[in-house]
């Protein structure tokens, strides 16, 4: 296992929960690791399951998918969908033997600045255990 | 399917015409041969259709693409040797009006094989795979299910223009857009040039796809997990039929 | 309402796959359903051949014949057009000879098209000068093998390549240039079989190559020698086979005794263990096929690179027998076809001698005329001729030179200079710019004929629907053409008719007819009415008796890199856009995939240079500049670039080097010499 592996992380965030949970994690200036790279959307469910096969494929090593709690979707029924696809994503990359925990759904409200960083800094660490994405070596 | 020309021609025969040689040992996709043409055509088709086709119908009558009262099938039975190329488990149509009532093979012997791997040899099976895709599209253009006009897979965000092979993404997303409509007729594997075996990956899937939610496409009634809520209500403001 | 699927042969490449078009009942052509059954396809395609039907019935289409007047080339009817070129090919004629005017037949037109119009040159107007693209690509190969075999055609079919158990691939992108054969060699590689690829780039087909082997482009003759060094070192050579059935071995074994290992690896770039273990590989095993492509042929030493590649397969004994064998992969889909009907300046249909007494009196009988016996000009030498103000007047069917044709800057000239140049295209071309006459003509879909694939297969083409407005078929257009210039013999009813003369005079389709071939695969030689054809060539004995071998040397090529022009410029085929893309550029999903022109330049090379990827470049070389895209790329070796010839915005062909190779007049579109900087 490679001690100094640098994962490179997307996390896509919906506008109205969890990136407004990211920004008050920024706010209230809690600690978090520095290799995550937030793309903020609109809704989780903008997040195509293409966007997350994509990112897999090129070799990024963890994508996280934000959304707000089911119930509170700004457009009522966007995270239904959200909730629907990314299991199956992770299913569908096991198959093919990529690891499954490299993309991972979570439900953060915009109160939530705690369980941003906590969620965040979880997936940093577990993906880093899980080592660099076997793509990034494979030249097509 | 009928003989001409020293070879088996999917024929659309007017009333009247002369039917010609009928083959049936020849899989030819013949859902999707209607999907092509159906615009140009009248009237009520008959159509010959194995078990899989009548569920590639019943995906297509659901979502409006072809109207069910225009279409009149004839069952087609397969025979043992067709159910064992597609390692199919679901040989026999609703009624057998052509061909043999075949027993179902005993699953897929390569997905077996593969489910017993560690997930890096997996990978390493899957890469190679894939590795010998030409882009030739042959399985979006000849499976019954895909219908969508403006396919994703030719958007140079998810699948890069000019790159030969095409990379993990091309078939990872098909993966997933076929996940809730596959109905196992085996159409991608035996066009494809690469003798890459997506038919064992669909079967993958849609194991994948039963176990989330309890779900096998193929039913007209039941509408795909995909495109309700989490209490099965459809999704509101659906412009998009697809996932 | 209904819809009729028309079984048909694919208009791209020389592979020749079979498939279904889907017409409706108001002749729309709707979509393209492979053929299960198709014994060369297997009821797959490559992405053309899927979009085989989006071209047909473009709006772009020429649909009336055009006549050049003051303001430009202006709508006419068939009477006038006919009439103006009549009148004008009879005036050129009588004022100054009629090897004054050169035709050029079509690899994309029938078989009985190419018969016509080299009857049209030969009868109609009385001359020899008549020839086609495969000058360009496949030229070196029918000399190179009519002297090594007496055959210049493909020994094996296309359907072997899966059983066998060795592919050696040199000078050809199999997977981009003919996917289908490619996929051959993609399921003999899943069997097992050991896939050797010796290119410049590293191609699809290299990435899943057992042994990749990359040299610098132009020194091809000394690895193939140095391979054959080894073989006759280590004692693989086949020596009963150099004994019953070749000669001259003696002068071959003296010709490589200086290519070893290490000399080689110091011409080529080859590593020497590479080269050793290659050469093993291929000579040990039974079931090793040899495909090569245009890598070899466009150089001008073409002939003799060739003649080499004769050389490698009769050391090792590696022909007559199931999956071994020679195998030029042709690039049109009837380029094969196009010679084999005589479109060529010394050769008459059946490759019989324009030359020889004999055979000009039996065609002279059977035309009822007297013809010339005087070889006629390549298409590259006839391009010199127009250029210098020798040739006056030039019909070319179907073809577009100002974009395939080597240093465009002197064919533009060439055409400039012309006192009739008369164009019968499908599309408005950078050629038919120039012409005097443009004649619309239909396209495959249009017409009834054959087409005579790589693997000598002649394959149906059936028409499905009319042809736009008022295009004509190239076979009624020649037909008028040959009844208005006074000749008899074109009074054809259908290309069945055309087909039946041409077996008669050509003793290798003899037996060919469309009754025969619509049922089965049929390939030439086909002697007799009831020969089904022959899959394997020169299996007992070679068509001219003994094989023989060549004693070549590597030369280098014409024009080598230079301070002023650093860099080698290679030229070739991506998948998705086909020769000069008339067709393919005019099919959405194909131009989608690859709509710009791009160079590829090596990553250290364009460090050096300061260029990234994506950027605006100027590629130059003594004879033009063009602009266009640059690809950083680690799959094209340093000190070479590539640039596909597709595009006619930043054509390739502006660069090349016209340099000729004597014998078969091909010129070197594969090096010369080129420099990069940023635009």
């Amino acid at each position: 296992m490679m001690a100094e592996f640098d994962p490179t992380i997307l996390a896509f965030c919906c506008n109205w929960c969890s990136y407004a949970g990211a920004d008050l994690a920024g706010v209230s200036r809690l600690q978090m690791p520095p290799n995550v790279h937030v793309i903020r959307v609109m809704c989780s469910a903008s997040v195509k399951p293409e966007y997350l096969m994509k990112a897999v494929s090129q070799g990024v090593d963890g994508v996280l998918v934000l959304g707000c709690h089911i119930g509170d979707c700004h457009y009522m029924t966007g995270n239904h969908r959200t909730a629907k696809r990314v299991p199956l994503v992770k299913k569908i990359m096991g198959d093919v033997g990529l690891d499954e925990r490299r993309v991972r759904l979570d439900w953060v409200s915009a109160a939530e600045g705690e369980k941003f960083q906590k969620v965040i800094t979880e997936f940093v660490n577990e993906v880093k255990e899980l080592g660099p994405n076997p793509l990034r070596s494979v030249r097509f | 399917m009928r003989e001409e020309h020293g070879n088996v021609a999917p024929a659309l025969v007017s009333k009247g015409d002369d039917i010609g040689d009928v083959r049936i040992d020849v899989p030819y996709q013949l859902v999707n041969i209607l999907e092509t043409i159906y615009p140009w055509t009248s009237g009520k088709i008959a159509i010959l259709t194995r078990r899989c086709d009548e569920k590639a119908l019943a995906e297509l009558f659901k979502r409006g693409l072809i109207d069910e009262a225009r279409i009149a099938m004839i069952g087609l039975g397969c025979s043992k040797e067709q159910v064992r190329l597609c390692r199919c488990e679901d040989p026999v149509p609703t009624k057998v009006d052509v061909g043999e009532a075949s027993a179902p093979a005993k699953g897929d012997e390569l997905e077996a094989k593969l489910s017993k791997m560690s997930p890096e040899e997996r990978l390493r099976f899957w890469v190679g795979q894939f590795k010998k895709c030409n882009k030739c599209f042959a399985c979006t253009t000849n499976c019954p299910v895909c219908f969508c006009d403006d396919c994703v897979l030719e958007e140079k965000t998810f699948v890069s223009e000019l790159g030969i092979p095409p990379g993990m993404s091309f078939h990872l997303i098909r993966s997933f857009h076929l996940a809730d409509k596959c109905i196992e007729c085996g159409e991608c594997e035996r066009s494809c040039p690469a003798s890459i075996p997506l038919l064992t990956l669909r079967k993958m899937v849609l194991k994948d796809v039963k176990e989330l939610f309890d779900y096998t496409p193929g039913d007209k009634k039941t509408s795909s997990p995909l495109l309700t809520t989490l209490d099965d209500q459809p999704l509101v403001g659906d412009e998009c039929n697809e996932c | 309402m209904s819809v009729k699927h028309v079984l048909t042969t694919c208009p791209y490449c020389g592979t020749g796959c079979n498939f279904f078009l889907q017409v409706s009942d108001d002749g729309k052509v709707l979509g393209v359903v492979p053929c299960k059954t198709d014994e060369i396809s297997l009821g797959r395609l490559c992405i053309k051949g899927y979009n085989a039907h989006a071209f047909i019935q473009h709006p772009d289409r020429l649909t009336h014949p055009l006549v050049r007047e003051s303001g430009g080339l202006k709508q006419t009817t068939w009477d006038k057009a006919f009439e103006k070129i009549v009148h004008e090919v009879t005036r050129i004629r009588e004022k100054y000879g009629p090897d004054s005017i050169a035709v050029l037949a079509s690899a994309k037109c029938t078989n009985e098209e190419n018969y016509l119009f080299q009857k049209l040159a030969r009868v109609a107007i009385g001359t020899n000068n008549v020839d086609h693209c495969a000058r360009l690509c496949h030229s070196s190969t029918v000399s190179g093998l009519l002297t090594s075999f007496g055959s210049g055609a493909m020994t094996n079919t296309i359907p072997e390549f899966d059983n066998a158990d060795c592919v050696l691939v040199t000078g050809s992108n199999t997977l981009e240039a003919h996917p289908m054969i490619g996929a051959r060699i993609l399921t003999a590689y899943d069997k097992g079989a050991k896939i050797i690829v010796v290119d410049p780039r590293e191609t699809p087909l290299s990435r899943i190559a057992y042994l990749s082997l990359h040299q610098k482009p132009g020194t091809d003759i000394a690895w193939i020698n140095g391979m054959i060094k080894v073989i006759i070192d280590e004692g693989l050579h086949n020596e009963e086979f150099i004994k019953n059935r070749t000669t001259m071995f003696d002068q071959l074994k003296e010709a490589v005794k200086d290519y070893t290992p290490e000399k080689v690896e110091s011409i080529t770039g080859i590593p020497k263990k590479d080269l050793i273990s290659a050469a093993r590989i291929y000579a040990k095993t039974e079931k090793a096929m040899l495909a090569y492509a245009m890598g070899i042929t466009q150089h001008s030493n073409g002939t003799n690179l060739v003649k080499s590649m004769a050389n490698l397969a009769m050391v090792c004994g590696h022909i007559g027998k199931e999956s071994t064998g020679v195998n030029p992969l042709r690039g049109q889909c009837n380029v094969q076809g196009s010679c084999d009907a005589g479109g060529l300046p010394d050769l008459y249909p059946g490759y019989q001698r324009v030359v020889d007494p004999e055979v000009r009196s039996k065609f002279e009988k059977a035309w009822g005329k007297e013809l010339s016996g005087a070889k006629g000009l390549t298409l590259t030498c006839a391009i010199k001729e127009a250029e210098v103000g020798k040739l006056k007047a030039l019909i070319i069917f179907g073809e577009n030179i100002m974009v395939a044709d080597p240093d465009i800057a002197h064919v533009e000239k060439a055409l400039k200079g012309l006192e009739l140049l008369v164009v019968a295209e499908v599309f408005p071309t950078e050629t038919s710019k120039f012409a005097h006459v443009v004649l619309p003509a239909g396209c495959y879909a249009e017409k009834d004929g054959t087409f005579t694939n790589t693997d000598r297969a002649v394959r149906r083409v059936r028409k499905a629907v009319e042809p736009p407005g008022e295009a004509m078929a190239d076979w009624q257009i020649a037909c008028e053409l040959g009844k208005r210039l006074g000749a008899s013999g074109f009074d054809f009813k259908s290309p069945s008719e055309i087909m039946d003369e041409m077996a008669s005079l050509a003793p290798i389709y003899a037996g060919i007819n469309y009754q025969k071939i619509d049922g089965q695969v049929t390939r030439w030689p086909c002697p007799s009415k009831d020969h089904t054809g022959t899959r394997i060539l020169h299996t007992l004995k070679f068509t001219k008796g003994l094989g023989e071998f060549a004693p070549v040397q590597h030369a280098p090529p014409a024009e080598e890199p230079s301070e002023d022009y650093p860099l080698i410029l290679t030229t070739g085929r991506n998948l998705f856009q086909y020769h000069t893309g008339t067709m393919t550029r005019r099919s959405p999903k194909l131009e989608r995939e690859a709509p710009e022109p791009y160079v590829e330049l090596n990553r250290g090379d364009a460090k050096k240079l300061e260029i990234v990827d994506g950027e605006r470049v100027m590629v130059s070389s003594r004879r033009g500049a063009i602009t266009l895209k640059a690809r950083v790329t680690d799959r094209i070796i340093p000190g070479s670039i590539f640039i596909p010839f597709h595009y006619a915005e930043a054509a390739a062909n502006r660069l090349t080097n016209a340099a000729l190779d004597p014998i078969s007049n091909i010129p070197e579109l594969k090096v010369c010499a080129a420099k990069v900087q940023k635009a």
